[in-house]
């Protein structure tokens, strides 16, 4: 178990991917001209002119979906478990996870009555 | 077990509940769960039966346990009738959150599994976050609510590694494999296992308000609406020891060398703090809530005897300090609503006000004090006696000059009760808040009468 | 399994993992005890429980059982969950005082 020697094809890979950007950019920034002027220093936004700053606040709504997304969606990794052992875990395993499901969809229900996926 | 899908249902019960245009569907759906839950409970005793693949082992601990948890947020529950302060978020989600908080808390005290410790936890203090910021627009809530989840997700992260540690070590989350892995090693535990223990210590000390893991209980309870206060520092504290001695008692009890030394200090150091700070307090949330940490430090003797203080002792504590700590709080929530402070001083003239809420008050903390003959002072004797069984005379000596600077913390409400206040108009109750005063009030009385009820238990 | 086990510990030996998981959480609680932002703390928790994730995975292979990565999945769910309630609790203070810095917040002692 020589493990400094197991690292090293990491630590060159490391050392050529580190090396390639630094060389790039400074060999770009010697040898490319420069030239300065007003439009060229202007923001580039698909040929639009840009408006206003990009940190404004958006919608409180947004958050709120984002969050209920991440919920239900993280719930679905135990699926997979059972999805693999489904033969095994039979029936028994079918209704728990029905089960599961309930209480979810009991979650998913609640929040539809409390409005909270209505836009307006 | 079935307590705990009985829990989990009543909780999704009460808040569609919250859906239905009677306002008091919520609270009737919630007691009826809770005397359900509490029944089916009961009818488990003596059978002992492990549930899930051995997640969780449904011995007569774990029943005595869950049903103290359902007893008690029966009584709070009944509070809610007549209670006045103003939660902005709806009763139905208050209940929700109760249920769900105690579903967690009945896992903690049934668990077999370190898995289910940890999801215990969990279960039971994300809950307590969103209650603890239950209104939402003052900002002392906020406080709580937000230190309360920093600190509460920091300890647990902690308990989380000293889990894996200790999987590392043994390869199991069985606490009886654990057990037996210990005993194996023949009083030598490899410095990983014995590490990752540390940091369950450290973790469950936080959730149980043990000094130096303390900081965040006066502030969390002093924030949060005095109903959450209530649950806290009786449901969650109950279900907090438990897990702990439950941890203690079955998976380390054959490495007592390497973990007695450390809760003995945790002991000293969290009854001391407790109760000097409690001295300094003004705010009558406050002290309370310094003397909770001061019965956590009392409790924690418990464990260090674990070898003669049996968990009927630790049982029969938190049973008392329970119904004590909710008489009080019953009192100060009334208080609150009538005079708008919750000081000391807000106390001053309530024997002329109501003679019934001054004799309700003296009663409860009396019983907080430990003075016969109250369960508060039999509480302490079996576990004070025990520990001195165990060899443990330093403990005891600091324990019972703790015990005497609570008396004076105590009686300074006491005293106010009973002396000159400048308002005088007579307090309304409601009756059921009437109710649950009296039986709180009664059973701190008859539990230190006859004691036997509650420790021929376990 | 075993072929897993064997890979994992030919390419890094145990110790290694063991010494990254308990780096990476010690970074996450400097975060938590240095750093003053609600969010910052907030990830370096999740910090430590991605270390705790990363040991319990290591571990797992390591002893050939299971267990500890299907603890992995249910760290996972809770982890959010709390990301869910602390937002949640995050931006209802952000409604109330226009920051989201820890020292705001001090009407009660800390």
């Amino acid at each position: 178990m020589n493990s400094l020697n197991d690292y090293l094809p990491i630590g060159i890979q490391l050392i050529v991917a580190l090396g390639f950007v630094v060389t790039t950019m400074v060999a770009t920034a010697l040898l490319g001209p420069k030239r300065k002027s007003k439009k060229k220093d202007e923001i580039f936004e698909c040929g639009i002119e840009s408006t206003g700053n990009a940190r404004v606040p958006f919608s409180i709504k947004y958050f709120l979906v984002a969050i209920l997304f991440v919920l239900f969606d993280v719930e679905v990794i135990f699926m997979y478990p059972w999805a693999v052992n489904f033969r095994e875990l039979g029936l028994q395993g079918f209704l728990e996870m029905l089960v599961f499901i309930a209480f979810l969809l009991a979650g998913l229900i609640y929040i539809i009555k409390k409005g909270a996926l209505k836009w307006e | 077990m079935n307590a705990l899908l009985v829990l989990s249902i009543a909780g999704l019960a009460a808040l569609f509940s919250g859906f239905s245009h009677n306002k008091k569907l919520a609270v009737i759906v919630s007691l009826l769960g809770l005397a359900v839950a509490f029944t089916v409970n009961v009818l488990d005793w003596n059978t002992a039966v492990r549930y899930y693949n051995d997640m969780i082992f449904v011995d007569n601990y774990a029943i005595a346990f869950t049903g103290v948890m359902a007893l008690t947020m029966l009584l709070i529950v009944a509070l809610f009738v007549d209670y006045k302060e103003s939660v902005e978020v709806p009763n139905a989600e208050i209940f929700a959150l109760l249920f769900f908080s105690l579903a967690g808390g009945v896992m903690l005290v049934s668990y077999s599994n370190l898995l289910m410790l940890f999801l215990g936890i969990e279960i039971l203090s994300i809950p307590l976050y969103i209650l603890a910021g239950s209104k939402r627009h003052t900002l002392t809530s906020n406080e709580a609510a937000i230190k309360y989840f920093l600190l509460g997700a920091f300890a647990s992260a902690f308990l989380l590694f000293g889990i894996v540690l200790i999987y590392g070590v043994t390869a199991s989350f069985h606490i009886e494999t654990i057990a037996a892995y210990i005993k194996n090693a023949n009083g030598q535990p490899p410095a990983l296992l014995v590490a990752g223990m540390f940091m369950l210590i450290g973790g469950l000390g936080f959730k149980i308000s043990a000094a130096p893991f303390h900081f965040w209980t006066p502030d969390v309870y002093q924030g949060s609406p005095t109903i959450v206060t209530t649950f806290m520092s009786t449901v969650v504290k109950t279900a907090g020891i438990a897990a702990f001695y439950r941890l203690f008692a079955y998976a380390f009890p054959a490495i007592t060398a390497e973990w007695i030394p450390t809760i003995s200090v945790l002991a000293a150091l969290t009854m001391t703090v407790g109760n000097v700070t409690a001295v300094f307090q003004s705010s009558v949330k406050r002290m309370l809530a310094y003397s909770g940490i001061a019965h956590a430090g009392y409790l924690l003797i418990a464990f260090v005897s674990i070898s003669s203080n049996p968990a009927s002792s630790v049982l029969y504590y938190l049973i008392a300090y329970a119904v004590s700590t909710v008489c009080a709080f019953a009192v100060l929530m009334v208080i609150q609503h009538t005079t708008g402070s919750e000081e000391v001083d807000g106390f001053k003239g309530l024997s002329k006000r109501s003679p019934f809420l001054a004799f309700i008050t003296t009663v409860a903390f009396i019983s907080l004090a430990g003075i016969p003959p109250t369960a508060g002072f039999f509480a302490k004797f079996y576990l004070f006696s025990g520990a001195v069984k165990a060899g443990h005379l330093w403990l005891t000596i600091i324990a019972v000059l703790n015990s005497c600077i609570a008396i004076y913390y105590y009686f300074r409400v006491i005293t106010a009760v009973y002396s000159e206040g400048t308002d005088s108009t007579p307090v309304e109750l409601g009756t059921v808040q009437k109710a649950v005063m009296i039986i709180t009030a009664v059973l701190a009385v008859a539990l230190g009468l006859f004691p036997e009820m509650i420790i021929s238990l376990l | 399994m075993e072929n897993i086990s064997a890979q994992i510990t030919q390419v890094a030996p145990l110790e290694h993992y063991i010494l990254l998981s308990a780096v990476l959480f010690s970074l996450g609680v400097l975060g938590v005890l240095l750093r003053r932002n609600v969010i910052i703390m907030f990830m370096s928790i999740e910090l430590m429980l991605n270390a705790c994730n990363l040991l319990l995975a290591a571990f797992s292979a390591f002893h050939s059982s299971a267990a500890g990565q299907i603890f992995v999945f249910f760290i996972m769910i809770v982890a959010a969950a709390e990301v869910a309630v602390g937002l949640a609790i995050i931006v209802m203070i952000y409604r109330n005082i226009h920051s989201i810095d820890i020292n705001e917040l001090s009407k009660l002692k800390w």
